[in-house]
């Protein structure tokens, strides 16, 4: 039986989540946990995403998404727009500059 | 023997790291204050980690030692420290001193929902606003029920106000305070838990035992602090909405805003109202009093070179109605219940820094004024109490910041009058009282490697009840890097006003017998804590084990079995104590999903009736559960509370039926917006009775404060959050 069942997730079940979900990763001008907070926050909150979580080590956010629903540069311009860097995309100026201080240039 | 292993295994692999943990602050010339996000590097190992929002850090050591520690923080100078293996059951104290001007650090949310702090001396058990959002409501009664260490329950089944119980003893011998200002005293301690709202919370501190001396001398259970939002920190609009099936609606604003440099202001809005008429266990009573509550805060911060200070005045206006269905305000035909209460007080806490970084002098001045009358039936009841008080605390260190010295005065003045009616005649109970109280105080505090103290006393000179002493002492080992023990001893006393303090029990026919003479309440309180926390399978947990016991050399009881047709009030002479274990267990059994179990048995007893038996309508055991889980993605939070009582002895014999309650609720999380749902006591369990002699309500039998369980079945609610930041 569980043979089987194991069989089908392989037949079936795998390729069908493949296709489903994408895990990403996005490499950030993040600082703090001030900017932690954020970029979890907006990305969590945007169309199509499962799940973001961010590294403050390495600066890089894991989002899992649905390709079905956005895509890279989708998911790159919400982090440009709230004043953060996306891997060789430049943050939003303006943005940047709302952004508490321990988020600005040099802020650690 | 699985477990044995596991736990052994636990203690072996924290010996054997090296776990190194403590504070990180930042010190300015306004001020000392936890730094979050600071960069901790271990540079022999390499390993990174950043502090938490309390300022909180822990690291590994690595095979290297001596390491070193580097603290970065934008703002404040780095500074290195040398560690080794012996540090590890050091709290380490590390103050990062500010390298230009103050900047702007921006406090937010806690990580943890609910913990006992682990640097703390006394046994302290925080809850923060993530806690308060797991049960959306409403007021300070009821941000405690999600919390194994206070029990709420209802004073009777007329008015429907609620109490809190820390210990099992009532909250009077629980010193409140609202940021170290004394709170909710005197005439408000009957209804004032009810009108403050839960969401103008930003934590509450629950200490167990006599807690500092520097606080005052009524902490006799215990001593509970609640932290208000702070006027920099809070959000420029927060909007909370809430609505139950019983008809409650409640509506509750707050904003921040910076007014220069140096100025902050926020303030606090909230009106709420009851107006459904509900008599499901149709008694012809009202299972829910009416009532219309509106209250004010507006508080100012400033920050300067030299001082800080917080000013605020907070003003509430509370109404009830209550009784028998067809009794109104226009038409008062059968049995009523009525309140009006008024409050106003203006408080302010002023810190002035001395050239050292350390020395500091800080002045807490309040006034208070409190107006309330009203009725149960044919028992009125009323009272004015006009309060000032005034504490002078000095801040010092000795040579290091391992020795702190803490020493001051305190001065507090009481005009009370008051007045209750019985229930048969004009007989009449009351007093008024003027209190004087000078006292003087001073504490030690220690901080070494693995031994931390605190030795204190105070005396004072009360103008009624003479000069008393308080010596107190608390101390924490840590026996391992991860498990702490506790001892706590200490003596406390109050004042007691019999009206006050048991005002729901007008809400029976049974006539008062007044104490023969105005004594106060003396209590020494041991108690002794263990706390293991762990990680397992990379995820946090803690296992607290604990017990206190309360002994009073003196005592004002309310007898009610000694006679059926009345309440003895006496005063007993070391006849009535509290022995109170409680164990709590929480752990992450998956990612996001957190589990807390807890179970406590209480002991209160005291001479009743000749007999040293039990305190009535008190459940001698509770089991709490608590489930939550946040989804990966934090859209979404689930709740589920269960609590179990066990049966209450009835006053005049017999038992009440042990009972259950289970609380549910689910949040949607937006940017700026939260939608939750709940639903409370969704096992319906209801107290068929709770009002004995309900066909009759003014002859003798009638009685509404044998209650011990909910008088309304399940409900639901709810309710949204908006906030701008």
């Amino acid at each position: 039986m569980k043979t089987i069942l194991i069989s089908f997730l392989l037949l079936f079940g795998t390729p069908l989540f493949a296709q489903k979900t994408m895990v990403l990763q996005i490499q950030t001008s993040a600082q703090c946990g001030d900017c932690k907070e954020r970029i979890e926050t907006a990305l969590n909150q945007a169309k199509g995403v499962v799940y973001a979580e961010l590294n403050l080590e390495t600066k890089v956010v894991d989002v899992k998404f649905k390709p079905a629903k956005t895509n890279k540069e989708a998911l790159q311009m919400v982090l440009v727009n709230i004043g953060y860097q996306a891997d060789d995309k430049k943050a939003n100026p303006d943005a940047l500059k709302a952004l508490p201080l321990c988020c600005q240039p040099g802020g650690h | 023997m699985k477990i044995k292993l596991f736990i052994a295994a636990l203690f072996w692999s924290a010996l054997a790291l090296g776990q190194i943990r403590g504070v990180v602050q930042g010190a300015d010339s306004v001020q000392t204050k936890p730094l979050k996000n600071v960069k901790i590097t271990l540079l022999g190992a390499g390993t990174t980690v950043y502090s938490n929002e309390d300022g909180t850090f822990e690291i590994l050591l690595g095979k290297q030692q001596p390491d070193t520690l580097l603290f970065v923080a934008k703002g404040y100078r780095s500074d290195r420290l040398v560690v080794t293996r012996s540090d590890r059951f050091l709290a380490l104290n590390v103050v990062l001193v500010s390298g230009q001007l103050v900047q702007e650090i921006v406090v937010s949310k806690q990580k943890d929902a609910h913990g006992i702090s682990k640097l703390k001396t006394l046994h302290v058990e925080e809850l923060t606003s993530a806690e308060f959002r797991k049960a959306a409501c409403c007021n300070l009664s009821e941000s405690f029920e999600t919390n194994a260490t206070v029990d709420v329950s209802m004073s009777d089944a007329i008015s429907g106000a609620k109490k809190i119980q820390l210990l099992g003893l009532d909250a009077v011998y629980t010193q409140l305070q609202f940021e170290n200002i004394p709170f909710l005293r005197g005439l408000e301690s009957a209804f004032g838990m009810s009108v403050i709202p839960g969401t103008w919370l930003e934590s509450i501190q629950i200490t167990k035992g006599t807690g500092s001396v520097v606080n005052g001398y009524e902490s006799m259970a215990g001593l509970v602090n609640f932290e208000f939002k702070k006027p920099k920190e809070m959000p420029r609009l927060g909007l909370n909405l809430y609505q139950n099936r019983f008809g409650r609606t409640e509506l509750n604003l707050q904003g921040g805003q910076q007014l220069s440099e140096r100025w902050h202001m926020g303030l606090f809005a909230s009106g709420a109202a009851v107006y459904g008429n509900f008599d499901d266990n149709n008694d012809g009573f009202r299972d829910q009093a009416l009532s219309n509550t509106f209250n004010l805060l507006q508080r100012f911060s400033y920050q300067g070179p030299r001082m800080e200070a917080q000013l605020g005045v907070q003003a509430y206006a509370d109404q009830k109605i209550g009784g028998q269905s067809s009794y109104t305000k226009a038409s008062p035909v059968g049995y009523g219940m009525q309140l009006a209460s008024e409050h106003l007080s203006v408080f302010s806490k002023t810190g002035f820094f001395g050239k050292k970084p350390a020395q500091s002098l800080g002045v807490i001045a309040q006034f208070k004024y409190q107006n309330m009358s009203g009725l149960y039936g044919l028992r009125n009841f009323s009272g004015r109490e006009k309060r000032g008080y005034l504490n002078l605390i000095y801040d010092d260190i000795i040579y290091t910041a391992d020795h702190k010295i803490k020493a001051g005065a305190s001065f507090q003045a009481l005009s009370l009058s008051q007045w209750a009616g019985q229930p048969f005649g004009a007989e009449v109970v009351g007093a008024d009282r003027t209190e004087w109280v000078p006292g003087l105080f001073a504490e030690y505090a220690y901080a070494g490697n693995r031994l931390s103290a605190v030795v204190g006393a105070r005396y004072d000179q009360h103008n009624l009840a003479g000069g008393q002493f308080s010596p107190r002492a608390h101390f924490k080992y840590a026996l391992t890097p991860q498990l702490d023990a506790r001892l706590t001893a200490g003596r406390a006393w109050r004042l007691p006003n019999f009206v006050v303090d048991n005002l729901s029990l007008l809400a029976s026919s049974k006539t008062w017998l007044a104490p023969q003479a105005l004594q106060p309440e003396v209590s020494w309180n041991v108690g002794a804590s263990l706390v293991q926390g762990f990680t397992f399978k990379k995820r946090k947990g803690s296992l607290s084990l604990d017990a206190y016991y309360t002994r009073f050399s003196q005592q004002l009881v309310a007898d009610r079995d000694s006679l059926s047709g009345a309440v003895v009030f006496k005063n007993l002479i070391d006849n009535s104590l509290a022995t109170v274990l409680q164990a709590e267990f929480s752990y992450a059994i998956l990612r996001g999903l957190d589990l807390r179990l807890a179970y406590k048995f209480q002991d209160v007893r005291a001479l009743f009736n000749g007999e040293f038996q039990t305190q009535v309508l008190l459940p001698r055991q509770r089991i709490f559960t608590n489930l939550g889980y946040q989804t990966r993605n934090k859209r979404w939070s689930y709740d589920l509370t269960y609590s179990r009582y066990s049966a209450v002895r009835l006053p005049q014999g017999g038992q009440g039926s042990p009972w259950g309650l289970l609380n549910a609720q689910v949040t949607r999380n937006w940017k700026q917006l939260e939608l939750y749902a709940g639903g409370e006591n969704l096992l319906n369990v209801m107290q068929y009775h709770p009002i004995i002699g309900a066909q009759d309500p003014f002859g003798e039998a009638f009685d509404a404060t044998e209650l011990w369980s909910p008088i309304m079945g399940w409900n639901v609610y709810f309710g949204l959050r908006y906030t701008i930041k």
